[in-house]
């Protein structure tokens, strides 16, 4: 089920109706609704794939209640590692076995020899990845002693497949989310609206900006060989607000809709786009994946403490599977990788802390220094999405190459006035809004007669310019 | 939780208002002109009707006698264009309609349209027998495949569709499908912008099933039953007016079954040319329209002559 669909919009007051009315003091009973609605939203995708999310509910929550029986640690090992191996083996076959096979085909080919070895034809679950990650971080949690074993399966079972977060995060961490299945929640009349407010510019971000610039990103990245650079570069531009303004707008929703159920989900973007530098930048975006690998990966790998030799060869991996997590495809490793590279001299230098405060505070326009800063930052994540939204790496390169020929400087073929206008609105509105959670959180300070004719006037925006696209990109991975 | 309940309901009936208002400015959502069911049992368009087409580029109009288009500016040696949605042409503005192109290319004879999206083959037939009040020269009958096989009872039963039963040679007519919920739908512009916009999927579905495998196979065309239509309607109608125009890609078995049992038929050809058709819908563009008016023209100059 789709957030942009009827069904959702059916769904979702069906449930939050039979929520509240079933009552904070019927915790249990709330916790089965979540449970049974999680379950039928998945299922409306496709329901044979819940005996997944089941077995690995299952997986985990006996992993976890033998763990906190016993302080073996070789057991405990043991137990770790059966979590791990169900969780990424999963993954690794739905995901990943296909690029494996081919990438082995492909080796064997470049060095003369012929593999006869078959794909299969799998279907990707949705959101795998992010349940995947998100179970595997309450066995680890629960290994480390960090979170104690939970004894309640149903409000477990609902950790695992809570639906506003289930197929496209935002990552939850278990010592976060699953205490809040055990706690009363009651409704609060502020975080309703500030839920649904949320939501209204998530569903803004979605069906206006990014499924608009969608139609012409796809568009010019389908036929690069026919534009000049100017128009390749405006296709890469409009690749970078499709991303933002879908992944981003997914969690705005997410958040806002746990909002409405009393659940307070971590912040997974802060207005990447503002970075100064590249260290920065992903501290902004993806932020529950992002640390997600650095508390599981990064640290565990020795993070910073080994000198440099550690700090880069820790770094590349980090980014290289955070990648590869976003699809089997050598695309996503080298903009991984890519990415990585720009991070060295940060790091090296020991610079990659230097901008951990909001830019321009306290002021409405930056500084020329910030701009430029700015600027630079967006133009580099501009080049790495290119590898990000190319079907192949050769196809990325070509784009690249005809990106940055003489033409970079003709003037550009396409330029899609309304939607500029409406990107230029956006960032003014996310510039503005920066401090806040979302761009639109702190509007308490306008009247009800304002708030409430802005929040019609993006309403309105939305029936007047809703784009062609629906599917959420972050779906696939 | 009341001032809650209160604040989203009075949002919700705002923005209702406001969408519905957007909605209508900006044609985010075709006009549908209204239909009725004549006395003859035909289904057409309520007359004098207008309209926007998606987007306000251009108007359709229904005329007089409730067709879509305009009427001739006389009506002698009228030459009737019949046909289902291709010929109805909501989708383009009137300078792309084949009587539009016909009458630039061939100026001797008159126009007149008298089309309705899913006309069946038998339909046209029974519509043309409405038609000759009007005496006309010669009649063209746009087909595909579909038409025909529509047509026939026997093959699928369509309740909203005019098709003949072949056992006991009677015709059924279509009836309008939900007339009321259509009106309401169509007059309340935002409603039909969500059905549009947001196909409602009540039922889950298998990721793998989403969109309808390939056959590799062909269907195996209903020869017999292809063959008692034509019979049923060569024996009731006028055939030797008429002419079958035939869509690029139809079944040559269909179209040789037609010529055997005597009919004129003109095939439409658009191999060896740039596509007729939009990109996000099967109907021809104004492009298509034009270069299908071209092959009409010159094979029913001959025809005419």
């Amino acid at each position: 089920m789709l957030f942009n669909s009827l069904e959702f919009f059916i769904f979702l007051p069906v449930v939050f109706v039979l929520y509240w009315i079933i009552g904070s003091k019927h915790l249990k009973a709330q916790n089965l609704l979540i449970a049974v609605a999680s379950y039928t939203f998945y299922g409306w995708w496709d329901w044979r794939f819940l005996s997944l999310i089941l077995f690995s509910s299952l997986v985990d929550y006996s992993i976890g209640l033998s763990l906190g029986k016993t302080e073996n640690s070789s057991k405990r090992k043991l137990l770790l590692w059966i979590s791990i191996c169900v969780n990424l083996g999963f993954l690794g076959f739905f995901k990943y076995y296909n690029f494996f096979i081919d990438s082995l085909i492909n080796s064997f080919t470049f060095f003369g020899k012929e593999l006869s070895l078959n794909t299969l034809n799998i279907i990707l679950p949705v959101g795998i990845s992010f349940y995947t990650f998100q179970t595997l971080s309450y066995t680890i949690d629960v290994y480390n002693k960090k979170l104690k074993p939970t004894k309640n399966f149903i409000g477990f079972m609902a950790f695992v497949s809570f639906f506003p977060q289930l197929v496209a995060g935002p990552i939850e961490r278990a010592t976060n989310l699953l205490p809040q299945f055990s706690v009363e929640r009651s409704f609060k009349y502020q975080n309703a609206i500030d839920g649904l407010r949320q939501m209204l510019w998530g569903l803004f971000k979605k069906v206006v900006i990014a499924d608009n610039c969608a139609k012409y990103a796809n568009m010019i990245f389908n036929n690069h060989t026919e534009y000049n650079g100017s128009t390749l570069l405006l296709g890469a531009f409009f690749f970078a607000f499709q991303i933002y303004g879908d992944f981003s707008g997914y969690s705005d929703i997410a958040i806002g809709v746990s909002r409405l159920f009393g659940f307070n989900l971590k912040r997974n973007f802060a207005f990447p786009y503002f970075s100064r530098d590249i260290a920065e930048f992903w501290r902004r975006w993806h932020i529950s994946l992002s640390t997600w690998f650095r508390d599981y990966l990064y640290i565990p790998l020795g993070g910073s403490r080994g000198g440099t030799k550690m700090k880069l060869r820790n770094t590349f991996i980090i980014f290289i599977v955070s990648g590869f997590w976003h699809g089997a495809n050598w695309t996503f490793i080298v903009w991984g990788a890519l990415n990585a590279i720009y991070f060295l001299p940060l790091l090296l230098t020991n610079k990659n802390r230097v901008n951990t405060n909001l830019v321009a505070e306290g002021r409405y326009l930056p500084s020329l220094k910030e701009l430029a800063q700015m600027s630079v930052t967006f133009f580099m994540t501009l080049i790495a999405w290119v590898f990000f939204r190319a079907d192949n790496v050769t196809h990325a390169f070509d784009y690249l190459q005809n990106t940055f020929d003489s033409s970079l400087f003709s003037t550009v073929e396409i330029f899609p006035t309304t939607i500029l206008t409406l990107l230029l609105f956006f960032i003014i509105i996310e510039w503005i809004g920066r401090s806040g959670e979302y761009a639109i959180e702190r509007i308490d300070w306008l009247n009800k007669p304002l708030r409430w004719s802005l929040y019609l006037l993006l309403i309105i925006l939305m029936f007047a310019f809703t784009g062609e696209e629906q599917q959420f990109i972050y779906f696939q991975f | 939780m009341k001032k809650f309940i209160i604040n989203i309901i009075i949002f919700f009936i705002l923005a209702i208002l406001a969408g519905e208002i957007v909605v209508r400015f900006t044609h985010a959502i075709s006009d549908i002109p209204q239909r009725t069911i004549d006395e003859n049992g035909i289904q057409k368009y309520k007359p004098n009707q207008t309209g926007y087409w998606k987007g306000g580029d251009h108007k359709w109009i229904i005329n007089d006698l409730g067709w879509p288009g305009e009427l001739p500016s006389n009506f002698e040696d009228l030459v009737l264009v019949m046909g289902d949605s291709f010929i109805e042409n909501f989708m383009n503005p009137n300078e792309c309609h084949q009587s539009t192109y016909l009458k630039s290319m061939l100026p001797r004879f008159n126009y007149l349209e008298t089309a309705r999206s899913g006309v069946s083959l038998i339909e046209a037939m029974e519509i043309s027998i409405e038609n000759d009040i009007l005496n006309p020269r010669h009649t063209l009958i746009y087909v595909n495949n579909n038409d025909f096989l529509e047509s026939i009872a026997e093959i699928k039963r369509m309740k909203d569709i005019t098709q003949l039963n072949l056992k006991t040679n009677k015709i059924i007519r279509g009836e309008m499908k939900a007339p009321e919920l259509k009106k309401i739908l169509y007059n309340w512009k935002l409603l039909y912008y969500f059905y549009n916009r947001f196909t409602l999927n009540i039922t889950p579905v298998k990721a793998d099933n989403k969109t309808p495998k390939q056959k590799n196979t062909k269907t195996e065309l209903p020869i017999n039953e292809i063959k008692s239509l034509l019979n049923y309607i060569t024996k009731n109608y006028d055939t030797n007016s008429k002419t079958l125009v035939f869509h690029p890609n139809s079944e040559m078995t269909i179209v040789q079954l037609c010529q055997e049992f005597g009919f004129n038929t003109i095939i439409l050809d658009s191999s060896n040319d740039k596509d007729w058709t939009f990109s996000y819908d099967s109907h021809w563009t104004c492009y298509g329209h034009e270069k299908a008016a071209q092959q009409v023209a010159n094979q029913l100059d001959k025809l005419l002559q």
